[in-house]
């Protein structure tokens, strides 16, 4: 059998190997690009949309809250890693272990990257979000940030 | 010589075929292409709560700016109202905002911003305000609700 890509008399042959390579590079960009951003959207919430807000920093230490809001009971429903909270003080308390135990992990003993990330309906209200800012600011958190999409 | 036949059968040994592979592979990728230009990205607005300072360290005074949001919508920037209701950009207070940064750069006194929003007013509109100051570099942000309505 002749061998492929040799500069002989013959006509170039097709080779297969050579675009398998490409097709399954390819693949791979596509699937690292498309399911490392789907994981994390929580279908339940529509986040609001913000066109310049920062890029989202994974390398921090963070404590996700979802705020998800009920149109029909016009209330907001708070989830931690999770699980519900009804009495904000428990989510305080839960927060303020979560850096506790990041404090610990951090070389120094304190962690000053520790972060709680509200991510917020867009169909809620002020009042909602700001009770989740509350049990973080009562936890001893100050670095806030919210979450956004980056179109509709 | 003897070419090799992907289409060859019997002998009871199941080649492997590369033609379907490729197939199958080329279905996956157009699947991924697809959904990577439809995915959203999730963001980020970062934001600072005010805290304690050191009494041994010297505080700046700086001129505070605030932006109201009242439940309808409407955002006032130090009480002179903006851009209509509805619409999701803000370009004058935008503007406003870059002259402020601009102005403060200038002074070499960084910008403060406190949003003060009505309870009832949506979540969505107070994004929309910090998405104008992230648009306009201005870092230093407080949000808050009116005291009177709660």
């Amino acid at each position: 059998m002749a061998g492929g890509g040799g500069g002989g008399d013959g006509e170039p042959e097709f080779q297969i190997a050579p675009m398998i390579d490409v097709l399954l590079v390819l693949l791979i960009f596509f699937m690292s690009i498309t399911t490392a951003q789907v994981l994390k959207v929580d279908k339940n919430i529509t986040l609001p949309v913000a066109e310049h807000g920062s890029k989202k920093d994974n390398s921090r230490a963070e404590a996700i809250i979802n705020v998800r809001w009920e149109a029909a009971k016009k209330k907001a429903f708070y989830t931690y890693d999770d699980k519900p909270y009804t009495d904000l003080s428990k989510l305080s308390a839960a927060l303020a272990a979560a850096k506790k135990a990041s404090d610990k992990i951090a070389a120094k003993g304190k962690n000053p990257d520790f972060r709680v990330v509200i991510r917020g309906d867009r169909d809620g209200n002020a009042r909602s979000v700001s009770l989740a800012m509350n049990a973080a600011a009562e936890a001893g958190i100050g670095d806030i940030s919210f979450s956004t999409a980056n179109k509709d | 010589m003897k070419s090799f036949d992907p289409n060859a059968q019997g002998g009871g040994i199941f080649g492997f075929q590369i033609a379907p592979m490729i197939d199958v592979v080329f279905v996956i990728m157009l699947f991924f292409m697809v959904m990577a230009g439809a995915v959203k990205v999730e963001r980020e607005l970062n934001q600072k709560l005010p805290g304690t300072v050191e009494t041994s360290k010297s505080v700046e005074f700086t001129d505070e700016i605030l932006i109201n949001i009242a439940e309808n919508g409407e955002v006032q920037l130090n009480e002179e109202p903006m851009d209509p209701v509805g619409k999701r950009q803000m370009p004058r207070l935008t503007a406003a905002l870059m002259r402020l940064k601009q102005g403060g750069d200038a002074a070499k006194a960084p910008v403060l911003v406190t949003i003060i929003s009505e309870p009832d007013a949506k979540y969505s509109r107070v994004v929309d305000t910090l998405d104008a100051l992230a648009y306009a570099e201005i870092t230093n942000v407080t949000f808050t609700l009116s005291a009177e309505e709660e």
